[in-house]
């Protein structure tokens, strides 16, 4: 069965890219671009893991993060953001990697491996 | 039952003790948008403000680093010129923004001559062997001349320069630190300098050396803002710029793989394009509002700035999708501003309330006198409005609450609206709207007798 992964990204062209090369990982993704959108989703599909950007429109990541936890504590999270700077603080957001977006995804690519356990 | 009186009295008191007339101009102008010189020149001018008031002629003298420099003078060269200057201070209902103005440019008339050669008289500033005037300063005291000519401890090239015999030294002090030094005289009326004089004196100096002195801390407080700030741009700009480079670096390397379809190659090459052309856009703006150089405020008519920017082709392609009016009185104070930045200000100010707005609402301009001194104009829209918790944000410098936003457009006006001693104030409630209240300082165009 393919681990089925949630990717919440306002950046329509990184939403493209992450979906197409994730897939091509093996992996099942459901793509979405803002945290109303991935909490829709979260009520009627169970995710193995959820990959979310920190600013986008609305309700921003760590808003998200904190509604995801009241619903379910065991879903590993990675936090992929632009930022660096929010790197120390991803641990108090309860999430389980933090991942600064860049020209590779190879270090996405090893984080979801190392959480899913592949 | 309270009575209420301003801060500031737009007017000298002619009637006043000269004594408190004087303190007064010097304590009021340091709550004008001047800068640091021209507050000098107030100070300066409250010394040497008239026949029957003060001292004839004043000088400057500023630390720099180690050494005490002269700066700058001020007075009548000669006896008719004094006789000009001193009818011009006492026209009744004059105020200081004229006073500065008409001794800005008596400053700089005496550039070539006297303010040139003074400032080509440097002394060390911890000297105590120092002679006068720096004497004075490098001892914290309160120095009276006579028969300067006599007096072995009065640098030769000092006298030579200022031509009299008498004259007083005042240093400047702050917090027992050394700013500077005034010196004064009786040149042109040749009327001995009594010890009320001194006296009075005495407390400009303290006055001045505080203004100077906090005026110098302004100065380095805003440097560390604007290192703070330069570092919260940092941080700023990474984020926009890392956003593209993830996409051109990610389909790049789809591209590198062996047998990319051609349909394949094709889009990613556009994407690749888009995102190459957004970071080319994200480094435009960022350098333009760099560059961005604030200019003095001047006064100036308004009235025919706000007509440029409502006659902008930018601003009536966006005002067709609205119905937007303009309410101005018939005739406007001066207000003090750049004028090109008050442009700037108010087409921000309209492309804020037409991006909150949906078409078909309304935008409406409004101006008017607040108060004597002080011009109001507004722009208010039908918009969203904005939120409590956004309000404290709007004028920080990358808050944004538009998809496509840098966030600079209201700090921006903030910056402006503070170089030229104004305010931006804003009121708004969710889902009705918002109102940008710019506060200008102003003057009637006429001096009214």
């Amino acid at each position: 069965m393919k681990k089925k992964i949630l990717l919440v990204e306002d950046e329509k062209s990184l939403c493209l890219l992450y979906e197409e090369e994730l897939s091509r990982e093996g992996y099942d993704i459901t793509a979405v671009t803002d945290a109303e959108a991935a909490l829709a989703q979260l009520a009627g599909t169970a995710f193995d893991l959820i990959i979310t950007d920190i600013r986008m429109p609305g309700k921003n990541g760590i808003e998200l993060i904190t509604q995801i936890m009241g619903l379910r504590k065991d879903i590993p999270i990675i936090i992929n953001s632009a930022y660096q700077s929010y790197k120390e603080d991803f641990m108090t957001w309860a999430a389980d990697a933090y991942v600064v977006k860049s020209a590779s995804l190879d270090e996405l690519k090893a984080k979801i491996g190392q959480l899913l356990g592949a | 039952m309270i009575e209420k009186y301003s801060i500031l009295s737009p007017e000298f008191e002619r009637d006043a003790p000269r004594e408190l007339m004087l303190l007064s101009i010097i304590s009021q102008s340091f709550f004008q948008p001047f800068s640091l010189e021209d507050n000098l020149i107030v100070i300066l001018t409250a010394l040497t403000s008239g026949s029957g008031v003060g001292f004839n002629r004043a000088m400057l003298f500023l630390k720099q680093g180690d050494r005490i420099k002269g700066e700058m003078w001020l007075g009548p060269r000669s006896a008719e010129e004094a006789g000009l200057i001193w009818e011009v201070l006492s026209t009744p209902g004059i105020g200081y923004v004229e006073i500065v103005e008409h001794n800005r440019a008596l400053v700089s008339k005496n550039e070539d001559t006297l303010s040139a050669r003074l400032k080509g008289l440097v002394y060390a500033a911890d000297d105590e062997s120092a002679l006068i005037p720096a004497y004075a300063a490098c001892r914290k005291e309160i120095l009276l001349v006579r028969e300067a000519s006599n007096e072995p401890l009065v640098d030769r090239r000092f006298l030579n320069l200022i031509g009299v015999e008498e004259f007083l030294c005042i240093p400047l002090l702050a917090r027992d630190d050394v700013v500077g030094e005034i010196i004064l005289d009786n040149a042109i009326t040749r009327t001995p300098i009594s010890p009320a004089d001194i006296k009075l004196a005495g407390v400009c100096g303290l006055m001045a050396g505080n203004y100077i002195y906090s005026s110098k801390l302004h100065l380095k407080l805003l440097d560390v803002e604007k290192m703070a700030a330069m570092g919260e741009m940092a941080m700023f700009v990474t984020h926009q710029l890392r956003n593209p480079i993830a996409a051109i670096g990610g389909f790049t390397d789809q591209l590198l793989k062996p047998d990319v379809p051609e349909d394949r190659r094709n889009r990613n090459l556009t994407i690749i394009r888009d995102e190459i052309r957004r970071l080319d856009g994200i480094i435009y703006q960022m350098g333009h509002f760099l560059k961005v150089s604030l200019k003095e405020p001047v006064y100036f008519d308004p009235g025919p700035a706000i007509a440029a920017v409502l006659d902008s082709p930018e601003i009536l392609a966006r005002a067709r999708d609205y119905a937007l009016s303009v309410k101005l009185e018939p005739c406007l104070p001066e207000i003090l501003c750049d004028p090109t930045s008050f442009g700037e200000v108010l087409r921000n100010l309209l492309a804020n309330a037409f991006d909150a707005t949906p078409a078909g609402g309304a935008v409406a301009v409004r101006g008017y006198r607040k108060s004597p001194g002080a011009y109001v104009l507004t722009v208010r829209d039908t918009g969203r409005g904005i939120t409590n918790p956004d309000k404290e944000q709007l004028f920080k410098p990358f808050f944004t609450t538009k998809e496509k936003g840098m966030g600079l457009g209201l700090p921006f006006i903030k910056r402006i609206m503070d170089t030229c001693g104004g305010k931006i104030e804003v009121q708004s409630r969710v889902g009705k709207g918002a109102v940008f209240k710019l506060i200008f300082l102003s003057r009637e165009r006429e001096l009214t007798p």
